[in-house]
């Protein structure tokens, strides 16, 4: 997984896959993204092709973190294998999804 | 024609006037005695040819008699077969609507809302699972960093112990050069010695508790990457297939429904069918009735041609004798007949005079060209 931060700071493009191998590059991007003055950051994921259960996993310690810091966490664009894995794991329900 | 060959009387006008007055009042014109004895011939011939035509009608009406009951029994095992089937089908509507589970008939539509649940009841575990795992390994990389912490400190405390130690050696040597007035002094460098002595024994099972530490936090952190790294991505996917097959499994059941009320509608409508056939069937009793009246005139006429032969040869004592038979208009009717043994019947009754038994009526037709038939009979 690679991540690209935008010039506002508060939305970040991730790229690749996203497994259990990027828990620590996770840990700084997120850490990073809640460190933005902005009440709404926003992850990009229109080109991350494949997570998996702990990149699911990561997501829902993201969501807790964001709540904690008083921030709301949008997810955007998800495509093909990701799309379809939000779908069977409801996460429309717990983040908010936009395409 | 028949052997009389003497007049022919279509062709041959009367010449003598006819003298009725001289002649006996029983008395008949040669012309007109040819005619009666055709007459009588033509009424014999009738009479072989209506008892010929009484067996073969009653020989028939037993015939259809015969069959019909046969047909009626076909059709009414037909019928107890179509029932059979009937509940056969029936009993196939339950396979359709359901499965039989602890003597519990379970919809399709429940199994699948059923497994649906299970599965994202399953979902969300595999979801709860991983956050938890990776929440636990961002947890352990912490004590990680704490435990490196905490090695610094022991490290420091190390280096300070030594250099304590160092100063009471020092301190030692100094108070040797003093003589007596160090006395003092070497005691509590002694002292200072025995202290870094039991620093350093402390801080050694300090380190051996960390070392424990370091290594438990370790293994932990091996067997969370096992756990974390499983991945049930395709667990969560295998969701998704499930619920494609239980869709079509709750189609497959519609549509068995479906058939099967077809198939229940159409064995209804056989067995009406079947039902009227056989009421259909009893039409041989009033066939039956018919027939024998139809032979009942045949022989009242036959009892009438009887009486008029009779009563004519007595007026006419030339008629006496052996009648010879008419044959040419019979063969003419015969020729008529398409069914072999029908024709070899009448042939041997009205030719030859057998009985009516001679030849066995077949029970199926044989229909064969009237020009076909053995040399002898033409």
């Amino acid at each position: 997984m690679e991540f690209r931060f935008d010039n506002t700071q508060d939305y970040v493009h991730v790229v690749g896959e996203f497994t259990f191998t990027d828990h620590a590059a996770f840990k700084l991007m997120i850490d990073r993204l809640f460190e933005a003055n902005s009440s709404s950051v926003t992850m990009d994921i229109g080109q991350l092709q494949f997570i998996d259960s702990a990149g699911l996993g990561m997501l829902l310690l993201a969501r807790d973190a964001a709540a904690k810091a008083g921030r709301k966490l949008v997810l955007r664009a998800p495509t093909g294998q990701v799309k379809r894995m939000f779908g069977l794991t409801k996460f429309d329900t717990l983040f908010t999804v936009e395409d | 024609m028949f052997g009389l060959g003497r007049r022919k009387i279509a062709e041959e006008p009367v010449v003598e006037p006819v003298v009725v007055a001289s002649t006996a009042a029983n008395e008949v014109e040669p012309q007109h005695i040819a005619l009666l004895q055709r007459w009588m011939a033509l009424a014999d011939m009738q009479q072989r040819v209506i008892s010929t035509l009484m067996s073969e009608i009653t020989h028939t009406s037993a015939f259809i008699e015969t069959e019909a009951d046969a047909l009626s029994s076909r059709f009414q095992r037909l019928a107890l077969s179509a029932e059979q089937q009937t509940d056969r089908v029936q009993s196939l509507t339950k396979l359709a609507v359901g499965i039989e589970v602890d003597g519990e008939t379970v919809p399709i539509d429940r199994i699948a809302g059923l497994l649906e649940g299970t599965l994202s009841d399953v979902v969300q575990k595999i979801l709860l699972l991983s956050k938890d795992s990776m929440s636990m390994v961002y947890a352990l990389n912490e004590l990680n960093v704490n435990v490196g912490r905490v090695d610094q400190c022991m490290a420091q405390l190390n280096s300070i112990n030594k250099t304590t130690n160092m100063l009471a050696l020092n301190a030692r040597i100094e108070a040797e050069r003093a003589g007596a007035a160090g006395a003092a002094f070497r005691v509590v460098a002694q002292e200072v010695r025995e202290l870094s002595k039991a620093t350093a024994s402390l801080s050694g099972s300090m380190q051996s508790e960390l070392d424990s530490v370091a290594d438990g936090i370790a293994s932990g952190h091996a067997t969370l990457q096992r756990v974390a790294t499983i991945d049930m991505s395709e667990n969560i996917l295998a969701k998704d297939r499930l619920e494609v097959l239980l869709a079509a499994l709750v189609r497959r059941s519609e549509s068995l429904n479906e058939t099967v009320s077809d198939a229940v509608r159409e064995a209804g409508s056989i067995s009406t069918d079947v039902e009227s056939m056989v009421t259909g069937i009893q039409f041989q009793d009033r066939t039956k009735q018919r027939l024998e009246h139809v032979v009942d005139t045949l022989k009242v006429i036959d009892q009438a041609l009887e009486e008029t032969k009779a009563s004519t040869a007595a007026d006419v004592p030339e008629l006496a004798g052996d009648i010879k038979p008419d044959t040419e208009w019979v063969k003419r009717l015969l020729d008529r007949f398409t069914l072999s043994d029908m024709r070899a019947r009448f042939v041997a009754q009205l030719l030859d005079g057998q009985p009516s038994d001679v030849v066995p009526y077949e029970q199926t037709n044989s229909i064969v060209p009237s020009s076909s038939g053995s040399a002898e009979l033409f």
